[in-house]
């Protein structure tokens, strides 16, 4: 066969598929304007930028670097660091299997208005407002608040619990399964629903009791899901709820709850002085590196153990 | 005692100095309307200095009186304005509509203003809820359609601003075009220092008040006198006393010494330890003989650091003082949980007025900022009556729209426009009384919604003008007065001595520094109030012990780390630029 030259390959391909084009037009257009071109403000990374002069109108830094050295220099880089992934690491360790527990639990109950009613009480706090939940925790962390009423009941001392640095990961951890275990829940209830009933009564048959169904039976079931939302959870493990510690953190917690999302907020919102763009911009991609490391990482694990990845 | 102090000063303030701004002003002048839609400008000048202007105004030469008299020769201009122009006016604070109206078309105040003015104003506010602050700095993004009025805090970064031509130098016009404004500045030579940059450029219309800083001690100690009475207890006025007060509520009623954060942040009673400031930076940097400093890195402030962790230990401090608000913190004082405080006089007021809604007396009362033992005081919080608002006019307004802005913002420094901005409109929202002092009518009075008065007023906060203290008074509780009284007459004998107590140790209103300078502490400086903050929650808690030599020398060297001498060295330099103004 003659081989064609490039033009002539495009305009055959072009009389073939041109529709096709067309239709994708759009959604090429979408990417460009709303996805790609809003990344070319990255460049104030690498700018002294000042918003009055904007993008272009901003002097290159000097050196290209210098806000990135000036964050990875800074005093408190080595703690933002420290603190985002203790307070992620520990919601994953804990907040992760809370659901699944409380699924397992839920799956148990024979009563069916039970089961509802536990249901609909353990949801509920997921659409509390967050301001609302941090006035609530800020409340019954009082000298004389609900946390300190508790101890007294056990012997302990009346103080502010979010005064005391050794108290706010506990806090920030349970408050956040309290607030999210019912909702998380509800995914792995929908997959219990789905495991085949025949597959109990056969174990039933065989003698297994009703741990060992669970055991056998329904986790096996969920494993799936679990993998999924699993490697779900870890792709954003840099993600920590930086509002709640916004909401919750003081002077006395800094060092404990400092993350690298609430120093950015500081840096772009200070109460004086003027905002540091350039700064932030260049910690905010940073951070995506560390995110894109961790995607990568997760996705190797997960092909190499279940042959399925993202690519 | 004091508030008889304090009248016969209002008085001569009213008296003298807005006096001596219309005199300056040249009061009484005719003018002319120009046919071109903004309104003319008289000018009463020599004329060999009738250069400025240029916008086909009627100009007359005549021998006013600030002519004859060899001063800078200034006009007068006669409102309403009467333009056909449409003038965008934005403001970050203070002067958003009341929170009863939807926009400013519902807001008599707003409304009003246009009328009084001749000029259609499109307001533009902050989203209700969002932070002033970044709002102004989203408009920032797109510095061509900024609004021509911006009533912002710019003063530190005015330079940024005037060399990226961002807002207009006003030098040039502001004799012509605002010039009862112009008077006003010249009438004391603080506020003209205040309102220029170290070249002698103004760009911006001010906040004063007429009191001259009485309102700016608008907060300090506050204690239940049926307690001191039920103690035998007399008012405390050293800080010994004070802590003894403290001592003997514990043990009587077992309370504790409390206060809302934002109230105890700024000052805490630094002053009787020789200092200045409590953890909030901005109000550590001081000046002493001529030397900037900052509080936070020396021994007054160590001493006094070094009280409260002895109170918290004691467990005589209650332990949600770093997190208090001034909602929880009503929790304890209307349970009996704390009996002497620091707070507002506006929040003493509503503590009061609780107190009787719910059958009881109104007990809390201000008292003096303690002094040491000795007597001796260095510090209060307070300031000297100049805020740091910035009205400003950007580059948006072409030179006709600026000139047109600066006889808008001109007319709340001029008699009438003054009242207008205080009080609203005559026979509406106030009425003179008996003894010739504007009053609100029961159109304020009687109204039940939160602080009525800023329906039909601008200066309840803080906005271009001259907040006049009668409104203060009218706002304010009487205890509230008194309270206020009691905090800002240190020395009521003595007023240098008492300027010196209240506002001269302050960092001074209205230094700029130069965009080096500006960009080098965005660098250097961002990190040092989290520093101060946190170190001194270790401090107070105890968890790092302050007295220990070797913590505390840590601590000053750490400072070093977060580039103290270098800031304070640009602080100096900019300090002495500004006093060489």
């Amino acid at each position: 066969m003659m081989t064609r030259s490039f033009t002539q390959r495009l305009q055959r391909d072009w009389s073939l598929n041109k529709w096709k084009y067309l239709m994708i037009l759009p959604v090429l257009i979408y990417l460009a304007l709303f996805s790609y071109k809003p990344m070319y403000g990255l460049i104030i990374a690498f700018k002294d930028f000042k918003i009055t002069r904007g993008i272009m109108g901003s002097s290159w830094a000097d050196p290209w670097y210098k806000w990135f050295a000036n964050f990875v220099t800074d005093p408190y880089f080595p703690r933002v660091i420290k603190n985002t992934f203790l307070l992620s690491g520990l919601t994953i360790l804990f907040g992760f299997p809370a659901p699944i527990i409380l699924a397992l639990l839920i799956n148990e109950v024979r009563n069916k208005s039970f089961k509802r009613t536990v249901q609909t009480i353990t949801y509920m706090p997921y659409f509390i407002s967050l301001v609302v939940l941090c006035a609530m925790i800020k409340v019954f962390s009082m000298q004389d608040g609900l946390f300190s009423q508790i101890a007294n009941s056990f012997g302990g001392a009346s103080q502010n619990y979010l005064a005391n640095p050794r108290y706010f990961r506990v806090i920030y951890v349970l408050s956040d399964i309290w607030q999210r275990v019912g909702w998380d829940s509800i995914i792995y209830l929908a997959a219990l629903s789905a495991i085949d009933q025949e597959q109990y009564e056969a174990a039933k048959v065989d003698g297994a009791n009703r741990f060992k169904q669970m055991i056998y039976i329904t986790l096996p079931g969920l494993l799936p899901t679990i993998m999924i939302l699993f490697i779900l959870r870890m792709g954003s493990i840099l993600n920590v709820g930086y509002e709640k510690i916004l909401l919750l953190y003081n002077a006395t917690t800094y060092d404990v709850a400092d993350v690298i999302s609430t120093y950015t907020y500081r840096l772009s919102f200070p109460t004086s002085g003027s905002p540091m763009y350039s700064k932030s911009t260049a910690i905010g991609l940073f951070n995506t590196l560390i995110n894109i490391v961790f995607l990568l990482l997760t996705n190797a694990i997960s092909k190499k153990t279940t042959d399925s990845g993202l690519f | 005692m004091r508030t008889q102090f304090l009248k016969p000063k209002f008085l001569k303030l009213t008296g003298g100095l807005m006096a001596a701004a219309m005199l300056l002003a040249g009061c009484g002048m005719q003018t002319a309307t120009d046919s071109g839609g903004t309104s003319g400008v008289g000018k009463d000048t020599n004329a060999g200095e009738q250069t400025a202007g240029g916008n086909g105004a009627g100009k007359e030469n005549t021998d006013g009186e600030a002519g004859q008299e060899g001063e800078t020769a200034i006009g007068s201009i006669s409102y309403p304005l009467n333009s056909d122009k449409i003038i965008s006016w934005y403001a970050e604070g203070g002067l958003n509509p009341h929170e009863k109206f939807v926009d400013a078309s519902e807001s008599p105040f707003h409304v009003g203003l246009s009328e009084q003015l001749g000029v259609d104003i499109e307001w533009v506010f902050p989203t209700t809820g969002a932070n002033g602050g970044t709002f102004t700095t989203t408009l920032l993004a797109d510095p061509g359609s900024l609004p021509n009025i911006m009533q912002v805090y710019w003063m530190n970064n005015a330079n940024q601003y005037l060399t990226d031509e961002i807002i207009w130098d006003l030098t040039d016009y502001i004799q012509e075009y605002a010039p009862d404004y112009y008077a006003w500045l010249q009438s004391n030579p603080t506020y003209d220092r205040a309102m220029k940059t170290d070249a002698g450029q103004y760009y911006a219309f001010g906040f004063f008040r007429e009191d001259g800083g009485w309102n700016d001690s608008y907060l300090g100690p506050v204690v239940r006198q049926d307690w001191l009475e039920e103690c035998g207890l007399e008012i405390p006025t050293t800080i010994s006393e004070f802590e003894n007060v403290i001592k003997v509520f514990n043990e009587k009623y077992g309370a504790t010494f409390n206060a809302s954060n934002t109230r105890y942040r700024e000052q805490g009673l630094a002053g009787a330890f020789g200092s200045n400031g409590n953890y909030a930076l901005n109000n550590g940097w001081y000046v002493e003989d001529g030397k900037v400093g900052l509080s936070q890195a020396e021994e007054g402030w160590h001493a006094h650091v070094s009280w409260q962790n002895k109170l918290w230990e004691a467990g005589l401090m209650d332990q949600d003082i770093l997190t208090e608000d001034d909602t929880t913190i009503k929790d304890k004082i209307h349970n009996d949980k704390c009996g002497i405080s620091i707070t507002s006089m506006g929040q003493m007021n509503n503590w009061n007025l609780e107190r009787e809604a719910s059958g009881k007396d109104p007990v809390w009362i201000g008292i003096p900022n303690p002094t040491s033992d000795d007597g001796e005081i260095f510090s209060i919080f307070g300031g000297p009556g100049i805020g740091i608002h910035t009205v400003v006019i950007t580059t948006t307004a072409d030179e006709e729209t600026m000139k047109l802005c600066l006889q808008m913002l001109n007319y709340a420094y001029t008699e009438e426009g003054s009242l207008y901005w205080n009080y609203g409109k005559e026979g509406v929202s106030w009425e003179y009384d008996a003894e010739g002092v504007p009053a609100f009518t029961a159109l304020v009075t009687e109204d039940t919604d939160t602080d009525p008065m800023t329906k039909y007023n601008g200066l309840t906060w803080g906005a271009c003008g001259i907040q006049a203290t009668n409104l203060l008074y009218l706002k304010n509780s009487r205890a509230a007065i008194e309270a206020n009284d009691t905090w800002y007459y240190v020395y009521p004998d003595d007023e240098a001595k008492n300027l010196a107590v209240t506002s001269e140790w302050k960092w001074p209103v209205g230094v700029t520094f130069t965009t080096e300078e500006a960009d080098e502490l965005d660098e250097i400086a961002q990190n040092l109030p989290t520093f101060v903050e946190e170190s001194y929650a270790a401090f107070l808690t105890g968890s790092k012990d302050i007295d220990d030599d070797t913590v505390w020398n840590q601590y000053i060297s750490d400072l070093e780390s977060y580039s103290l001498s270098r800031i304070l060295e640009i602080r100096q330099d900019c300090y002495d630029r500004y006093l060489a103004r």
